[in-house]
């Protein structure tokens, strides 16, 4: 039986510089391989070089054979008649692939019909019946914004799944979700496995790898550093850099200290919000003090950034109050957001913004210098736009225009979800160096069990009330 | 809205400064040219648009007159001129007038919210029910024949879109995470609107001024065309082709000139869009 992917010495450049090089690997029939690497690796290149949608300034080299079909990997258009029938990619955030306006069961019978070209009543039965097996059988007449984000995860599994690939690409499946969710996720992966699909599976997610088994590739500046049996090589990792990735992980972050707490600065009194007939949480004391890592915890809907927004006062709550320590500054309490992408005016160059707050502030720029040195950031980087500086970059930027500030509390919104395992690792050691060093407060909203063992002193849990 | 040109999710490509295409190389130098030609064209021709020397009726072009005479012997390229100056001026005051206070109220409503925003928009979409057309008509009919009505009935139909338009953006931006970092880090209003609001806006304003512009141009030529416009002898281009379209048959380039640089005109602003249109 033919390998399901076969890629030899596969290149993405981008003019003449190779952005991925030297990639060979073999999937088995079956087989799945794990790709681990940081931001920037050149992970999601590699997915785009296989399915051949890379964007037009890029080139690649070598080969690429689905179901023993070589293909010279130049030769993009070739592979899209594969598309959803030989090839499929689940994309990240696959939920947002979703078409808002169409019923599941319309949107997962299209695939059947149209891509796997069963006939119309025949897939109506299929679609029916795959629904059903992933017990979304209730859904199928749902729209997508009527589901749950695990359930809407599924229906995108299945509108990708559903023309029978063979073999399917699935970037960063993980991404964002809490434990129950990335559980979900694995036993998607699984059944699909035991059905016979090979997959290649692009992660940061070192516990995602371990649990699919099969071979597992290391990926570093574009090339494979390091390749073998997936437990083999998480145990016993060869290169140095596989070895600080493991570390990485907040699986293995030492737990944390009890911190000495200082002054209370900011006292919450039974508060209550509720949007329409939802209440997303009622009767919530607080005090938080100087000093304190405070973790807000609770299942995904259970109001853990509107807790945050209307400790900071961005959001009223319905109910109680909401009392700041008194002779604190208006900008005493500053967030950190999940997003740094979105957290700087797009279109202005970052040097120009925190010249703004500097002047504003009427603060000192040296100041400024001398945190973003402490950053390990170039002060060259200030000369772009938001959008041409990496996310680990951008959210160090955060932090200091937030430092900036003196700021008797930070609340940190998942500050590092959408960043990298070491990148992440990164944030949080400065995040927390400096919040120890200024005596200030944070309030942390994080989906991660490991981080609010290993960094909160304290949490405060929302029920999830209904 | 441009979405930034980021290769992968992961890979962040640095873009070089985008050149104006080729299309939007020939908008610039046709608009250019048409400017020109409407700031300075009656001061080079130098004739009197009005005066007529009968005996010249319909002469053909020479060298000394290029398009030759009217029906009423008067210089046809002078006309030209100044109906140019006069119809892209008044165009391009209405476009203003419509676009300022549209856009303040658009963005008023967005920031303030609540009852405000509700009656606003509720006038919007009352302004919105009329045809543009027959609101300059209505204003006209009080003063025929004026400059203002139809200044004012122009900008009356045309701000609503950039009312609406900034209205809706705007709204999106200011529930932005960028925003809220901003008001957390002390910054008023004024800088939101200029660091986090216009540059975001101004592209698109751009974009509906153009055609608002085009819009313009063809609503007074079109009121001219049916009488209710400007009147003769004003060289207007409206009101030019509705004087000249008995002779078209006699003399076809008369006509024709006031259509070409209308068409023109329409076609170096549309051809200024960015080859992906901001809007």
């Amino acid at each position: 039986m033919n390998p399901a992917l076969v890629v030899e010495n596969l290149a993405v450049l981008l003019g003449d510089k190779a952005l991925v090089r030297d990639i060979s690997f073999t999937i088995p029939a079956g087989g799945v391989l794990t790709l681990l690497g940081e931001s920037g690796s050149g992970k999601s290149l590699l997915a785009q070089a296989i399915m051949g949608n890379l964007p037009a300034p890029l080139r690649c080299e070598g080969q690429v054979a689905i179901g023993g079909q070589s293909t010279a990997a130049a030769d993009q258009s070739s592979r899209h008649a594969g598309w959803g029938r030989r090839l499929a990619l689940l994309p990240q955030e696959p939920w947002l692939a979703l078409d808002p306006t169409m019923r599941v069961r319309e949107q997962i019978l299209e695939t059947y019909s149209l891509v796997g070209k069963a006939q119309k009543r025949g897939a109506r039965g299929l679609a029916e019946r795959a629904l059903a097996s992933l017990g979304l059988g209730d859904a199928a007449r749902k729209y997508p914004f009527m589901l749950s984000g695990g359930m809407a995860q599924r229906v995108a599994f299945l509108a990708t799944h559903a023309a029978g690939a063979p073999v399917m690409i699935i970037d960063e499946p993980t991404k964002g979700l809490d434990a129950d969710r990335r559980g979900e996720v694995l036993e998607l992966l699984r059944a699909a496995q035991a059905e016979g699909m090979s997959l290649l599976c692009i992660t940061h997610d070192i516990w995602l790898a371990r649990q699919l088994g099969g071979q597992l590739a290391v990926m570093l500046d574009g090339a494979m550093i390091e390749q073998g049996v997936t437990a083999e090589v998480l145990d016993a990792p060869r290169a140095d850099y596989t070895r600080r990735l493991l570390a990485a992980d907040p699986g293995s972050w030492p737990a944390g200290q009890a911190a000495s707490a200082g002054d209370v600065v900011v006292r919450v009194d039974g508060i209550a919000k509720s949007y329409a007939q939802h209440t997303l949480f009622a009767g919530v004391d607080a005090r938080i003090a100087a000093g304190e890592v405070v973790a807000v915890s609770g299942p995904s809907g259970s109001g853990k950034t509107t807790f945050g927004n209307i400790v900071l006062g961005l959001t009223k709550p319905d109910s109680g109050q909401v009392e700041r320590a008194s002779g604190l500054a208006p900008t005493a309490f500053q967030k950190i957001q999940q997003d740094p992408g979105a957290a700087f005016a797009p279109r202005i160059r970052l040097r120009q913004s925190l010249r703004d707050l500097v002047e504003l502030h009427r603060l000192d720029w040296s100041r400024l210098e001398a945190l973003l040195g402490r950053m390990r950031l170039a002060s060259a980087l200030l000369d772009r736009l938001p959008h041409q500086v990496s996310g680990g970059e951008l959210q160090r930027i955060a932090l200091a225009r937030v430092l900036l500030m003196k700021p008797a509390l930070i609340f940190a919104d998942e500050p590092t979800s959408r960043l990298d395992p070491v990148t992440q690792q990164d944030v949080f050691a400065l995040l927390l160096e400096h919040v120890r060093a200024s005596s200030c407060a944070m309030l942390l909203v994080t989906h991660d069990a490991d981080i609010v063992r290993s960094v909160a002193s304290r949490r405060i849990g929302l029920s999830g009330a209904t | 809205m441009s979405t930034p040109h980021t290769v992968s999710s992961d890979l962040v490509v640095i873009e070089a400064p985008r050149r104006p295409s080729l299309g939007q190389r020939a908008g610039i130098v046709l608009v250019s040219a048409i400017t020109l030609f409407a700031l300075f064209g009656p001061w080079l021709v130098g004739i009197d648009p009005a005066r007529q020397q009968l005996e010249r009726y319909l002469e053909l072009p020479s060298l000394g007159h290029p398009l030759g005479f009217d029906q009423l012997g008067r210089d046809m390229l002078a006309r030209l001129a100044h109906g140019a100056r006069l119809s892209l001026s008044l165009a391009t005051v209405s476009v203003l007038s419509a676009a300022i206070p549209g856009s303040v109220l658009g963005l008023l409503a967005a920031w303030r919210g609540g009852w405000p925003e509700r009656v606003l928009a509720a006038f919007a979409d009352a302004v919105l029910a009329l045809p543009g057309l027959l609101l300059v008509l209505l204003l006209s009919a009080f003063t025929p024949g004026g400059f203002w009505p139809l200044y004012v009935g122009i900008s009356l139909a045309l701000w609503v879109e950039y009312f609406r338009v900034v209205r809706a953006a705007s709204r999106i931006l200011l529930a932005s995470p960028h925003v809220e970092a901003a008001r957390l880090l002390g910054f008023g209003p004024l800088h939101i609107v200029r660091r986090h609001l216009l540059p975001e806006l101004l592209p698109r304003l751009f974009t509906l001024m153009r055609f608002g512009f085009a819009g313009a141009v063809l609503a007074m030529s079109a009121l001219g065309f049916v009488g209710v416009g400007l009147q003769p002898p004003t060289p207007e281009l409206g009101v030019m082709m509705i004087e000249l379209l008995p002779y078209y048959g006699e003399a076809p380039w008369l006509i024709g000139a006031p259509v070409l640089l209308l068409f023109l005109t329409l076609l170096g602003l549309l051809l200024l869009a960015p080859e992906r249109e901001a809007a």
